[in-house]
């Protein structure tokens, strides 16, 4: 088991500088740079010069990525051109702001979604449950950039909640996390909807080929109340399929969900990677990527070592993997 | 000379209500949600009231606003309001940073010696009260203010506007600034007579004067010597400086940064300006920016009384529903008129640029331009791209700039026949009976029109250019790019047909834009910097410039900007179609504005504007 999170532990690593150098080398070879746009607006192009050469424009673009990789190795993502700071700084405010929105979204897809998906699942026909498979369809078929806008105008409409931002600028000190809650409310639903239904659909599949298992009937046919065994013996059993995939889930949703947070306005990672790539921003696209790819590493290592908890078939079947 | 564009299209809604609502109840817990979830009853209930809910909003029903009448309509001291901007100041240092929010930061934050008023566009003072200009016209003597103090309560004197023009200047400072304050390339000498009279010297007869200083905020020498001393000005005042190492001499102060959400400025006690009836200005206590990156969530906020006023003009999709707000009350929308800017067409007019190419015997030829002027159908632009809102445009400048406007400029008709005869002068024509033309040596007119990706106004225009120039014969090829790549190709590379793009002018006189009229400018857009004209009526236009910038005659500099208008109208190195007009909304709580038409339209003045409180 050791052996086998150390490797996942490396894999992440990989992984992490895969995809920022990847996100570093195609910033660089497109055409233009971060000065580009500055200097057709009339920026005075010896001040320019000057800024390209202290963010190593001006070297040859194999040499920049050797300078940028034997830094970042050291956790130093270099200067954002946008902001004029430590990108490492940069990420970790967003991220830390992307992660409460992320966990939210996540903590209300699975409160919605996995007690519908078991009771939807576990009742062959009947209104409601028809009703709740047409709704998840619904939201299935929506991106969630449809679902933010279509949640930002509700709230514009009717006024229940902040459209956009974090916080409240007025917010008093002692209502911060009311205020909080507020703000989360259309992001995280933005984001958590679909996810819910997702879920919703997974686990009602699961749940609909558990029910009919030997097992189920037995204890049904022994007396035992169907609500018990539905919610306790057949959820246990259904949960493995949702747990297999509940770790890209986190790792996708914490990697960021760049439409949403652009939308509400959320200063999360996902705006702040679309405004480094809109800039050209070099070393803030290739440090929000190796984020991205960090959250998505853990969430999936995080999940794969709660499945093995769950079902220790997984880390069995993972251990054999690795001693063959 | 009296000048009042901006005012004359404005028009204001009824008297309207307050439509604030940071305030109201959120009655939809997220803990009432699994509390429904214990009885089957309660989740059908809830999932057809989200949908009942979403089918409701979406026809429309409003609900009313929770209304308060404006106690007042004169301004009184007091309020806030709330903004917004869609991306964060890049630095809080104005040399160092060119994008719209930082110049907006030290719009608000600091003070400069000499104000354009953006609605008469007539000079007014600021710090300094009062100035004379010497008989030649290249000294301009300047009286300072007396008794002004920093946001921090230092005393402001001679030596920081010394100190402010010297650290532009500095080559280590990198200023994005210094090109601004130069005089046809020359820097300014700026001296300190004693410690409230300040001499500028212009190095050559230089007709804008002080106009040029609109941009130059004057900065507090007791904070920022050292920096310069030390070579690192240009990242001092950076987005993590601590707040109370700023000073300045503008009406308010940052007084609390969110990264990535809003920026809170404050009064600033200290600040010079009062109204005419004496009241101590600013009269807002507080200016709430947030950064909104949507435009859609920008507009919604906007509509529904959560932002007082936007930063930058409305987007003409988003007009419908503002005026809608704006006839329930809820919002003034205003007309500003129409934009002294507009997008254009131009060729790569750069000699030897299409060496080898058989397209070199007619690509840059003034009858192909002036060909794709007749046939591009402007009225269609003005309603397709512009929703009905912008007026044809035929010279270098639009009607939006009235002063310097030539109105005699000719207009040229939508005349798709014509063109294809100009064409056929230059032995283009369509010599297979396919539709399309053919130059001499049977090859197909044919060209590439680059524009940025994501700017629906380049986007659709193009589409349409590409549409007209299809039915004369013309193949049009469209490549819509990042905004990198297109300033790479027409500007750093220089290898391209054609473009469709936008050369903002940065002042409505014509004397503070050489580059762009000089041929050895580096705005000339289409040939850049030439050493020597590349063509007569280029030479005439630096000729007629090079008199204009330098004259101190009003009637003559209008009179040399007619002819250079008339030859930029003859040769069209710049096709401009469409001016748009102008638009912006705020809130009926919002007092005291005075829009203009350029950025940011209703808060260029952020001392005088005020708010129902």
């Amino acid at each position: 088991m050791t052996r086998y999170v150390a490797r996942r532990l490396a894999f992440a690593g990989l992984l992490v500088v895969c995809v920022s150098s990847a996100s570093f080398l195609l910033a660089r070879l497109a055409p233009g740079d971060f000065f580009t746009e500055s200097i057709a607006a009339g920026g005075n192009p010896e001040a320019l010069a000057r800024a390209r050469a202290r963010f190593g424009l001006d070297k040859s673009i194999a040499a920049h990525y050797r300078d940028w990789l034997a830094s970042a190795v050291r956790f130093d993502f270099g200067d954002s051109m946008l902001y004029d700071r430590p990108v490492r700084g940069l990420i970790a405010e967003r991220a830390a702001n992307t992660a409460v929105l992320a966990v939210t979204a996540l903590a209300l897809a699975t409160a919605i979604g996995l007690p519908l998906g078991v009771f939807a699942g576990s009742r062959r026909g009947g209104l409601l449950p028809g009703a709740i498979r047409a709704a998840s369809l619904l939201l299935l078929s929506m991106p969630p950039l449809l679902t933010s806008l279509l949640l930002v105008f509700i709230a514009a409409r009717t006024g229940w909640f902040p459209i956009a931002g974090m916080r409240s600028a007025s917010a008093a000190p002692s209502g911060v996390t009311l205020d909080l809650i507020r703000h989360l409310v259309v992001p995280s639903l933005a984001i958590g909807l679909p996810l819910a239904a997702m879920l919703e659909r997974l686990q009602a599949q699961a749940m609909s080929d558990v029910i009919g298992e030997p097992f189920v009937l037995a204890a049904l046919a022994r007396g035992v109340p169907r609500r018990r065994v539905v919610w306790r013996d057949a959820l246990k059993a259904a949960l493995r399929p949702i747990a297999g995939v509940y770790g890209l889930i986190v790792g996708t949703v914490l990697s960021g969900s760049f439409a949403v947070e652009v939308i509400t306005a959320w200063p999360g990672l996902g705006a702040l990677m679309l405004q480094a790539l809109r800039a050209r921003d070099v070393y803030l696209v290739a440090g929000c990527a190796a984020a991205g790819a960090l959250f998505l590493a853990v969430g999936t290592l995080a999940s794969d070592l709660a499945l093995a908890l769950v079902d220790p078939r997984a880390s069995e079947g993972a251990a054999a993997a690795e001693a063959a | 000379m009296s000048h009042e564009h901006a005012c004359l299209h404005a028009k204001s809604s009824s008297a309207g209500s307050l439509a604030h609502s940071f305030d109201r109840p959120t009655f939809w817990p997220v803990s009432q949600l699994s509390t429904r979830l214990r009885s089957r009853t309660s989740i059908s209930i809830t999932l057809l009231a989200l949908l009942a809910l979403v089918a409701s909003t979406g026809c429309g029903s409003t609900p009313q606003p929770e209304h308060a009448a404006p106690a007042a309509h004169n301004p009184t001291r007091g309020g806030e309001i709330v903004t917004s901007i869609r991306s964060e100041p890049q630095t809080f240092n104005r040399h160092s940073g060119r994008d719209t929010s930082t110049n907006l930061v030290a719009l608000l934050t600091q003070a400069r010696l000499v104000r354009i008023n953006q609605a008469t566009q007539q000079l007014e003072p600021a710090l300094a009260e009062s100035w004379t200009t010497s008989a030649d016209g290249l000294t301009v003597t300047m009286a300072l203010r007396r008794g002004v103090v920093f946001s921090d309560g230092q005393p402001f004197t001679s030596a920081d506007v010394v100190f402010s023009f010297a650290v532009a200047y500095d080559p280590k400072s990198a200023s994005q600034l210094a090109d601004s304050i130069q005089a046809l390339g020359k820097n300014l000498t700026v001296a300190a007579v004693d410690d409230h009279t300040v001499t500028i010297a212009f190095p050559v007869p230089f007709a804008p004067g002080l106009r040029i200083l609109d941009v130059l905020p004057i900065l507090p020498r007791h904070k920022l010597e050292a920096a310069a001393k030390a070579g690192t000005f240009a990242k001092a005042w950076g987005l993590t400086t601590p707040l109370e190492e700023m000073a300045g001499l503008g009406p308010f102060v940052l007084s609390n940064y969110q990264p990535g959400q809003r920026l809170i400025f404050s009064r600033n006690p200290h600040y010079y300006g009062k109204a005419a009836d004496g009241t101590e200005l600013p009269y807002l206590d507080r200016i709430v920016v947030e950064v909104i990156p949507d435009q859609n969530a920008e507009v919604l906020r906007l509509e529904s009384g959560q932002l007082d006023m936007m930063t930058s003009e409305i987007s003409l999709d988003a007009y419908a529903p503002l005026k809608r707000a704006a006839d329930q009350g809820r919002l003034t929308l205003l007309d500003l008129g129409v934009s002294p800017n507009a997008d254009a067409l131009w060729f790569n007019l750069k000699p030897g640029a299409f060496a080898g190419d058989p397209r070199a015997a007619w690509i840059q030829r003034d009858e192909l331009r002036r060909a794709i002027s007749l046939a591009v159908d402007r009225k269609a632009i003005a309603d397709t791209v512009f929703l009905g809102a912008g007026v044809p445009v035929f010279g270098a400048e639009t009607p939006g700039n009235t002063q310097w406007y030539w109105t005699a400029t000719p207009e040229t008709p939508h005349d798709p026949a014509a063109a294809r005869q100009l064409l056929a002068s230059i032995g283009l024509t369509d010599r297979n009976g396919d539709g399309m033309l053919e130059d001499a040596r049977n090859a197909p007119v044919r060209f590439t029109l680059i524009t940025q990706k994501g700017r629906p106004n380049y986007e659709r225009a193009a589409a349409i250019v590409r549409e007209d120039l299809k039915k004369i014969g013309v193949a049009v090829d469209v490549a819509a790019l990042d905004v990198s790549q297109v300033i790479d190709a027409f500007y750093t590379k220089q290898k391209y047909d054609a473009v469709i793009y936008n050369a903002i002018k940065t002042d409505i006189d014509p004397g503070t834009n050489p580059d762009f009229w000089f041929s050895s400018g580096s705005a000339h857009v289409w040939n850049l910097r030439q050493k020597t004209p590349a063509t007569d009526w280029e030479k005439r236009i630096d000729e007629l410039m090079a008199r204009q910038i330098a004259s101190r005659d009003e009637g003559e500099r209008h009179q040399l900007y007619d002819e250079v208008q008339k030859i930029f109208a003859e040769h069209l190195p710049m096709i401009y179609f469409v001016a748009p007009r102008v638009y912006v909304a705020h809130s009926t709580r919002v007092l005291n504005v005075t829009p203009a038409v350029a950025r940011p339209q209703l808060l260029w003045r952020p001392d005088t504007v005020a708010a129902v409180h």
